[in-house]
């Protein structure tokens, strides 16, 4: 059975085809470098504008790369949230004239939940595990019980983490996004060398990043002369630390040793070479997607649709996106 | 008017006595620079709409936030925005409508700001001290 996937949540235009909710058959995301080639190097930021130029290209690539003709899709599954509400609107209204046009049944799908199911494209994590969504936009921890089944354990409470990444980078003279680029010159800096403070909210599982961004800023300005190297490192090694201490407090609380990272920071190299030695030394089974499937992907939507279509929960025309959209909360 | 606040709960405890004061289509916007406290104030305004503090994180990434608590509550976060992008995100949609709209980077967008704002400045004074102005509304603290 093959779906659809659509997700215009936030800067990408992204589309695919995926097999019973497993198995990639396309997978196109706008940034890719032979998508900016063909269509003129449009990078969809904010303008939704951008995601009305590409969504069809998108869309075509992808069904044109899986070989196969919209008659041949059982659902199109799209992004109804969280997201840019501009954005988000291109998605569903085309899924809906796609739906309409084709009589092809649509389902909703949040986009956090999207990113707990782009394991599901590369391996079989038993029921239940603890799943951390680490972005530019999320930093959540959820028990999952079962497809569809989630419980959230803990959450920002200001900044997400990837949000951070973006406003030290640029306080640091670096452009966005600004993950890659700290995780980059942080290997040639020392992570002991400042000591950020790693907010720990005591009895709970939120998380907290303003602080620890407010504390390099200020440092930034006291000690102006200091290496970036060292500054970013040291940042970063707060921010990993605060993530597996999280993880590993969830792990206890729950007592389920199976965890699975998703979402775009998941793609920070500290965060997984960290998390690998701490679930070597904690016993913990560790499930990380590829790099290509922890930032925003369409492949992650249609697997989690897939679920959705087989249980029969169906999205009709008057479904509308919403900006904030907590998991498990319908659109 | 000049308030002194100590730290983010003295901060968030200004945004509710601000958001007590608010009626249908006010539009506040803040002012000051990273770290300055402006996300713990919108917590504040907020909270006086019944939202929960822990619903209200930074909208950085998602630039608009809406919620409903009878009042549509609009949490704005302009931080990415270049100042050329700021026309393509209709904001007069929700700038002109009966919601209660409260602006992060507020000068990235200073063209659609209705000049009858509300206009809240937060400067940093010590590490967990900020001096916070406030235009257009007045608030008493001890009440």
């Amino acid at each position: 059975m093959l779906i659809l996937g659509i997700d215009t949540s936030c800067d990408d235009t992204a589309a695919a085809v995926v097999e019973d909710g497993r198995r990639i058959i396309s997978n196109v995301v706008s940034n890719q470098d032979d998508i900016h080639e063909k269509y003129g190097g449009i990078v969809p930021e904010l303008a939704s504008r951008r995601h009305i130029e590409l969504i069809w290209p998108v869309v075509n690539e992808a069904i044109k790369r899986a070989e196969v003709n919209f008659r041949d899709i059982s659902a199109i599954a799209v992004t109804s949230g969280p997201g840019l509400i501009g954005s988000l609107l291109v998605g569903v209204c085309f899924a809906k004239s796609l739906s309409l046009v084709n009589s092809t049944p649509m389902v909703a799908v949040n986009h956090l939940e999207g990113h707990i199911h782009s394991i599901f494209l590369e391996a079989n994590p038993l029921f239940p595990f603890v799943a951390l969504v680490v972005s530019g936009g999320h930093t959540s921890l959820y028990r999952v019980d079962d497809f569809g089944l989630y419980t959230e354990l803990g959450r920002t409470r200001d900044d997400a983490a990837g949000e951070a990444y973006d406003k030290v980078a640029k306080l640091l003279g670096f452009s966005y996004p600004g993950g890659p680029i700290i995780d980059a010159i942080s290997a040639k800096g020392d992570p002991h060398s400042i000591a950020f403070p790693k907010a720990n909210l005591k009895g709970s599982l939120d998380f907290s990043f303003s602080g620890l961004k407010t504390s390099v800023l200020n440092y930034v300005k006291k000690h102006p002369e200091s290496k970036k190297e060292d500054i970013a490192a040291s940042f970063q090694s707060a921010v990993v630390g605060a993530l597996i201490d999280k993880i590993v407090a969830a792990v206890g609380a729950e007592g389920i040793n199976r965890v699975v990272l998703s979402g775009g920071v998941s793609a920070n190299s500290a965060l997984r070479s960290s998390m690998k030695e701490k679930a070597m030394s904690e016993g913990i089974e560790l499930f990380l997607p590829s790099l290509n499937l922890c930032t925003d992907n369409a492949a992650m939507i249609a697997s989690a649709g897939y679920y959705y279509f087989k249980k029969g929960e169906l999205a009709d025309f008057t479904l509308n996106p919403k900006a904030y959209l907590p998991i498990g909360v319908k659109s | 008017m000049k308030l002194l606040s100590r730290s983010e709960a003295e901060t968030r405890e200004i945004g509710r006595k601000l958001g007590e004061k608010l009626k249908s289509g006010d539009v506040v916007c803040l002012y000051g620079e990273l770290g300055s406290g402006k996300t713990t104030m919108v917590q504040g305004i907020a909270s006086a709409f019944g939202i929960s503090e822990r619903d209200i994180t930074s909208a950085s990434f998602t630039i608009i936030a809406e919620y409903d608590a009878g009042t549509p509550f609009y949490h704005i976060d302009l931080y990415r925005v270049t100042p050329g992008e700021v026309p393509e995100l209709g904001l007069q949609e929700y700038l002109g409508s009966a919601g209660i709209s409260v602006i992060e980077w507020a000068e990235r967008a200073e063209g659609e700001i209705p000049d009858n704002s509300i206009r809240v400045s937060l400067n940093h004074k010590e590490e967990h001290s900020r001096e916070i102005e406030i235009k257009g509304i007045r608030i008493n603290r001890d009440a």
